[in-house]
């Protein structure tokens, strides 16, 4: 039987996943088809590794980032946040109100403040291993090929996201699904010219099996709901970002 | 002899072959406070001048009394007398500070009678060099009179034989303050049989009340509380081992039999663990202690093993075994209810275990990184931003639900401290135009406010400043949060601004 090539590459594609181990857990949509028919299975992997890397001076809107998509999960249980002491030493510390203010319930964050990088390694791991909170985040510096596989692993046993947030300059090669990089852009006004949703410039720089792509994604705190900006102010955003996509989401 | 065993260690060292006394400062010069059995051979005796115990005995080492040391070395003794009995209560001041209580009702049996008890103890105290006067009586005041009055350094009186007992022994045997003492033997009433067949009234009239309420304790007709040096646990379990075992793993091992010697009764009752103690007693007398709190009951035998494991390898470094630990001690100090259930038929479910594996999961991070490092947002009643919440570790209590609705924006980071920033601005109260934060300049492209926010001046006497917050956005889309000090001509003539948060 003769079959063409699509034909093929879908069977590949639908296979490869599956040789990872992949295909069992469960995806958390972004509900754009813009971003979702760039990762694999049509969203975020749920049992998967994921870093966000921020651009310099942006901490702040990575971060916002990993909130807005722990606020998307379910609120059965829990979310566990393992920071070093000196985690967001340059920029501060999370605040409960502001983590209100992009849709995370600040009272299902728990807080684990850890010492030094072998215990939040160990913290990350322990909370992972014990499938008890809806996911895992976290903050990092340092993580080598063995322990980003190592750490993959568990989060693929647990079947929980763990999304982490890394400096750009610690970066190595890493055995995470995917890595995000977030930047700044303007943030969406209303009408009347007040500031209404935060704007995030996001790069999917690494998707295994999937593939990479860059958007200006605007959220919505109150339905917890991504949505690509729907007029670029910027005409350099929609070259950068690939027009095609663009155009064919808004 | 505790002082004198608590200060030997000190200085230089005493040679305990020769007179050695250790004074007190008292008027008219220092005065001997104890003494060891040489020196009172040589004729010394406690409350002697210094200058005549120098005249009497020719040569005398003396070390100036340590009262601290000492109270703390018959706490750690008596720490180390609860491998006895869980209740073990050291003396006070009332009591000559010199000994300790145990309450061996009901753990006796375990050594074999009140014989065996205190000769093991006897022989385990002179083991650590201490010289003790042990006796056992149904009442802590005549057990006390004994041990001080009694010829026997070993003794055990059956139950209702005290006035029997008492009878031949001086007044002192009461525990009463000198001046009554004195007073009494003034009277004629040298023993405490004298008062002990005669009318009440008189001595009521004629003496403080602790003459008659001494007598009562002792004699057992009113009761006398023990004080524990350690809060009594609600389950206690404790082994004795022939050899001593040094390592972490053997310890453990050995919890995780006391544990499930205990989860039995524990099913019993119906009953979780909610704090344990494991008491780890060394050779030489010193005891470790190892408190663990859970945030839910368990019974969970694995997850309190884990816990251990974990706790005594967050403590090695701190931890000496020195010569190794001779008993085990594991005690429940806190139970709370917990019905049995059915294991099989909830793990189809799923959702209870998740709660429960979610409480395990707290617990070993807190084993791991302590207690304070497990935390969680709990809002305050404040306007001041800093003020409006605070970290709470995570304890038994449910997560408050109450979060306000947010009516204005805040900020996803907020700084430890508000930062001193230079700004530019087109009217002294406007908003800004450009900052100057941690050395890079920032155009303002949007700024929004000002959201004001008055001191709370019920905090202090000085009353804070009001802010002006605003929001402010960059031409590059960073979003910051600014804020001015005080309102231009009422609250100062330059304000200063300060960079507070960033967004997200």
């Amino acid at each position: 039987m003769v079959r063409n090539r699509a034909a093929v590459a879908q069977e590949l594609r639908r296979l490869l996943p599956k040789m990872e181990g992949f295909l069992a857990t469960q995806t958390l949509p972004f509900g754009l088809s813009a971003i979702d028919c760039c990762l694999p299975q049509g969203g975020l992997a749920c049992g998967a590794l994921h870093e966000v890397v921020p651009e310099p001076g942006s901490a702040a809107l990575a971060f916002g980032f990993i909130v807005a998509l722990l606020a998307r999960l379910p609120r059965t249980h829990p979310l566990f946040l393992v920071t070093p002491a000196y985690g967001f030493r340059e920029y501060g510390r999370p605040h409960g109100h502001g983590c209100q203010a992009l849709g995370l319930e600040p009272s299902r964050l728990i807080l684990v403040e850890t010492a030094h990088r072998n215990e939040t390694l160990w913290a990350l791991e322990e909370a992972l291993r014990s499938v008890a909170p809806v996911a895992v985040a976290g903050v990092i510096d340092k993580l080598d090929l063995k322990l980003s596989q190592r750490l993959h692993l568990a989060a693929m046993e647990a079947g929980l996201s763990l999304l982490l947030l890394r400096q750009a300059q610690f970066l190595e090669s890493s055995a995470a699904a995917t890595r995000w990089r977030v930047g700044p852009a303007p943030a969406a006004h209303d009408r009347f010219g007040l500031f209404a949703r935060a704007r995030w410039h996001l790069r999917l720089e690494r998707c295994r099996n999937g593939r990479t792509g860059e958007w200006i994604v605007e959220y919505d705190h109150v339905a917890h709901r991504f949505c690509l900006a729907a007029a670029l102010a910027d005409p350099a955003y929609a070259r950068r970002a690939g027009g095609e996509v663009l155009r064919s989401a808004c | 002899m505790l002082a004198a065993q608590a200060v030997k260690s000190s200085d230089q060292p005493v040679d305990p072959e020769q007179p050695f006394v250790l004074v007190i400062a008292a008027s008219g010069g220092p005065r001997i406070a104890a003494l060891n059995e040489t020196a009172e051979a040589a004729g010394l005796a406690v409350g002697e001048s210094l200058a005549d115990a120098r005249a009497k005995a020719g040569f005398l080492q003396v070390r100036p009394i340590d009262a601290a040391a000492d109270d703390a070395a018959l706490r750690r003794l008596t720490l180390w007398a609860t491998r006895y009995t869980p209740t073990a209560s050291p003396w006070g001041e009332d009591n000559g500070a010199d000994g300790f209580f145990l309450d061996v009702e009901g753990a006796a049996h375990l050594f074999g009678g009140e014989e065996r008890l205190i000769a093991d103890l006897h022989s385990r105290l002179q083991r650590f060099d201490l010289l003790a006067r042990l006796a056992v009586a149904a009442t802590p005041g005549t057990a006390w009179a004994l041990s001080h009055f009694h010829p026997a350094s070993l003794m055990v009186l059956p139950s209702g034989r005290e006035a029997e007992a008492l009878t031949d022994l001086p007044v002192e045997a009461l525990r009463l303050s000198p001046e009554t003492a004195t007073t009494l033997r003034r009277f004629g009433c040298k023993t405490v049989g004298a008062l002990l067949d005669k009318p009440r009234a008189p001595f009521a009239a004629r003496f403080p009340a602790e003459l008659l309420g001494r007598l009562d304790q002792a004699l057992g007709r009113i009761d006398e509380p023990l004080v524990p040096i350690v809060a009594p646990p609600v389950y206690h379990c404790l082994r004795y081992l022939l050899e001593p075992i040094f390592t972490q793993e053997a310890i453990v091992a050995l919890a995780r039999r006391l544990m499930q010697t205990l989860v039995h009764v524990l099913m019993r009752d119906d009953v979780g663990a909610r704090a344990l103690r494991l008491s780890l007693y060394r050779v030489d007398g010193a005891v470790e202690t190892v408190d663990i709190g859970l945030t839910l009951p368990t019974r969970n035998v694995a997850h309190l093993t884990r816990l251990i494991d974990l706790k005594l390898e967050a403590l090695a470094a701190a931890q000496d075994a020195g010569f190794g630990f001779e008993a085990l001690g594991l005690a429940i100090t806190r139970a709370e209810p917990l019905p049995a259930r059915q294991t099989e038929f909830t793990s189809l479910a799923g959702d209870g275990n998740r709660t429960e594996r979610c409480a395990s999961l707290i617990d070993k991070l807190r084993q791991r990184l302590g207690p304070a490092s497990v935390r969680r947002f709990r809002p305050v009643a404040s306007h001041i931003p800093e003020r409006a919440e605070v970290l709470t570790p995570v304890a038994d209590e449910q997560p408050a639900s109450s979060w306000p609705a947010p009516e204005q924006t805040r900020p996803l980071l907020l700084l430890p401290q508000a930062e001193p920033t230079e700004v530019m601005a087109l009217v002294p109260e406007g908003p800004p135009r450009r900052f100057c934060w941690r050395g890079v300049t920032y155009e303002v492209a949007d700024a929004q406010g000002p959201e004001r926010i008055a001191g709370e001046w019920w905090r202090q006497r000085r009353s804070e400043p009001t802010r002006d917050y605003y929001f402010v956005e960059d031409t590059d889309g960073q979003r910051f949060w600014l804020f001015r000090e005080g309102l231009y001509g009422r609250e100062t003539a330059s304000a200063r601004w300060f960079v507070h948060g960033l967004f997200a």
